[in-house]
């Protein structure tokens, strides 16, 4: 049986090999290429997890035909149900093979390398509950869709002499360690040698790497290492924990989910931070909430662009907004808005959630978690419908997003409405400020701690 | 952001970390999540600090990132620029350096392109003390390193 299945299997080996080779760094493809036979010896394990699900006569056939449909399918959202459906022996496949659209961020490695250790790596509850985020994701063709969560990372701890840790660390990152950590070294008191804790991508040849730094380092030993495989979900978890209540100003809350609110009177905002941007611990969530208060009224429009955990539109509706309208390239974003929707019981009459592509022009995908079939097309149209008639416009991002989409961000606020900008940081305003003159009238900054927050009314 | 002498005398460190980030493209996915994730370090508020600092940068140079972790999980970072060896393989043009420096040459520079690589990095806030010609033979012994050959006259 094992024969016949590595005989099956060898021209999709060839055929996963290429379509990785071809997203992937040049470096990536010579660890493929020297090893195939551990290549092969993954997908053979894989195929053998696929007849658990459809049970059929060729192992290599269910690969194929899987291959062919997500690739297929890369740039159509895939229905939400069908990774679900799957066993969570598949979910690692997917992963693999749906990592491949999206383009390769440089935030670390390329995450089809990463995937293609991940795959293999046995299957964790983060890989199955992630499974449905990055079907999501090989369906924007946002770039910073890149994040995978299952896949691992490889954590090396080395051994070396106190002195030699600076200049092996600074060695390390040249020659393929992503990151290098060193403990305090005071600390360490009067050990001789200390450990230095460096991550590399999945599939990098560490032995190599540290060798090679350690001669370049000068250094007469060759330092100790041990490698262990570490996974996302580990400290993602970890850091979550940390989060704590914060006030931004009198009778203004933002609570994380697993915190109760200290002072129950004030406007509490839950929200669930994961990884999208807007804890409100931020100077720059701050300053907008700030604004939030001073401009919302009652009965107004809200458009938050850039809407990261959605936590600006939350505000705007406790405070009394009628509407808020979320929008951002990102789909983490997206799904992480749309669970503090939930968290603070507000429902799709009164927000709206909508995932754009980059380059931010007409065409917006809507994806609320409980969309239906009819409502898609109906929502473009709404969000292209809506723009010029917001009351208030808020864009929370960055300086180069903000001065390349200034006539977009514009575009959604109604004549004389506010607009307001930020993630800037103080020395970044005057550039903002010669932008936005053409647009808005009756600019005004406000700062906290190095980060402003530019605001106008549009122009007639 | 204090300068990182008076920070040390202040606080108590726990960790220094050295990080290489694209510019304007940090996110909580590697290689910035396990590093900052594991002193528990709020990983958004470095990502959207490191955008906005690196917004003048072109998008997706490895900016060279090191930050300073106390015990009380507050940290700082400096941004610096990216090695010299990333300097020299764009100049080159090539991706990977040579495999038997010494031997093998991949590619070559002229002095010209040193310089300008030295005016860079003396821009960085570790490099402003020393003088160009040191910087500029630092940068040759790298290339040499490298298998990037330097020829010595200030061409185009």
């Amino acid at each position: 049986m094992k024969r016949k299945a590595s005989r099956c299997l060898k021209p999709h080996t060839r055929q996963l090999k290429d379509f990785l080779a071809n997203g992937c760094r040049s470096n990536l493809g010579a660890p493929l290429r020297a090893e195939p036979s551990i290549f092969g010896a993954r997908v053979e394990r894989a195929a053998e997890m696929l007849p658990l699900v459809r049970p059929r006569p060729g192992r290599a056939a269910p690969l194929r035909r899987l291959c062919r449909r997500l690739l297929s399918s890369a740039q159509t959202p895939p229905p939400p149900s069908s990774p679900r459906s799957i066993s969570n022996r598949t979910s690692p496949l997917l992963l693999l093979l749906s990592a491949r659209p999206s383009p390769f961020r440089a935030g670390g490695s390329g995450p089809a390398s990463r995937a293609a250790g991940g795959a293999w790596r046995g299957v964790s509850s983060c890989a199955r509950a992630r499974a449905v985020g990055v079907g999501d994701e090989a369906a924007s063709s946002s770039p910073s869709a890149g994040y995978d969560f299952s896949s691992p990372y490889l954590s090396v701890r080395i051994r070396c002499r106190k002195e030699d840790a600076e200049v092996l660390s600074e060695a390390l990152l040249c020659f393929g360690a992503t990151s290098v950590s060193v403990d305090d070294i005071a600390a360490a008191g009067n050990l001789d040698e200390i450990s230095i804790t460096s991550t590399f991508a999945h599939g990098e040849d560490v032995g190599s790497s540290v060798s090679n730094a350690a001669s370049s380092a000068g250094l007469e030993y060759s330092p100790v290492y041990e490698t262990s495989v570490g996974k996302q979900c580990d400290w993602v978890s970890v850091v979550q924990e940390t989060y704590e209540s914060t006030k931004v100003i009198d009778g203004l809350w933002v609570i994380p989910k697993w915190r109760t609110p200290p002072d129950p009177q004030a406007i509490n905002i839950i929200i669930n931070p994961g990884l999208a941007f807007g804890t409100g611990e931020h100077p720059t969530t701050k300053l907008c909430l700030l604004l939030l208060r001073e401009t919302i009224e009652g009965g107004e429009h809200f458009l938050d662009y850039g809407t990261g955990t959605g936590v600006l539109g939350i505000a705007a509706l406790k405070m009394g907004a009628v509407l808020s309208t979320g929008i951002d390239i990102d789909p983490q974003a997206v799904t992480s808005a749309c669970e503090n929707m939930m968290l603070n019981g507000i429902g799709s009459d009164k927000m709206l959630v909508y995932l754009v592509p980059t380059n931010a022009q007409t065409a917006c995908f809507p994806s609320n978690i409980d969309e239906s079939e009819e409502n898609k097309s109906t929502s473009d149209l709404e969000l292209k419908s809506s723009r010029g008639s917001y009351d208030v416009v808020a864009a929370n991002i960055l300086l180069n997003p903000l001065l390349e989409l200034v006539e977009d961000i514009v575009g959604y606020a109604k004549p004389g409405g506010i607009v307001a900008v930020s993630g800037i940081l103080t020395e970044q305003v005057p550039k903002v400020e010669e932008a936005y003159s053409r647009y808005l009238e009756n600019i005004s900054v406000l700062e906290i701690g190095g980060w402003a927050c530019l605001r106008g009314s549009r122009r007639a | 952001m204090a300068t990182l002498k008076d920070a040390v005398a202040r606080k108590p460190v726990l960790a220094t970390i050295r990080l290489i980030v694209p510019a304007g493209a940090a996110r909580p996915a590697p290689p910035v999540g396990p590093a900052l994730g594991f002193y528990r370090l709020n990983l958004m508020a470095f990502c959207k600090d490191f955008n906005a600092r690196t917004q003048k940068y072109k998008a997706e140079t490895p900016m060279q990132v090191t930050l300073t972790a106390y015990k009380d999980s507050t940290f700082e970072f400096v941004v610096k620029s990216p090695s010299v060896a990333w300097f020299l393989k764009k100049a080159a043009g090539v991706e990977t350096a040579s495999g038997r420096p010494g031997h093998a040459v991949v590619s070559s520079l002229t002095l010209r392109h040193v310089f300008k690589i030295a005016k860079l990095k003396q821009a960085d806030p570790f490099c402003k003390h020393m003088p160009l010609d040191a910087l500029c033979k630092s940068i040759i012994g790298t290339a040499n390193s490298m298998g990037i050959e330097i020829v010595k006259d200030m061409g185009n």
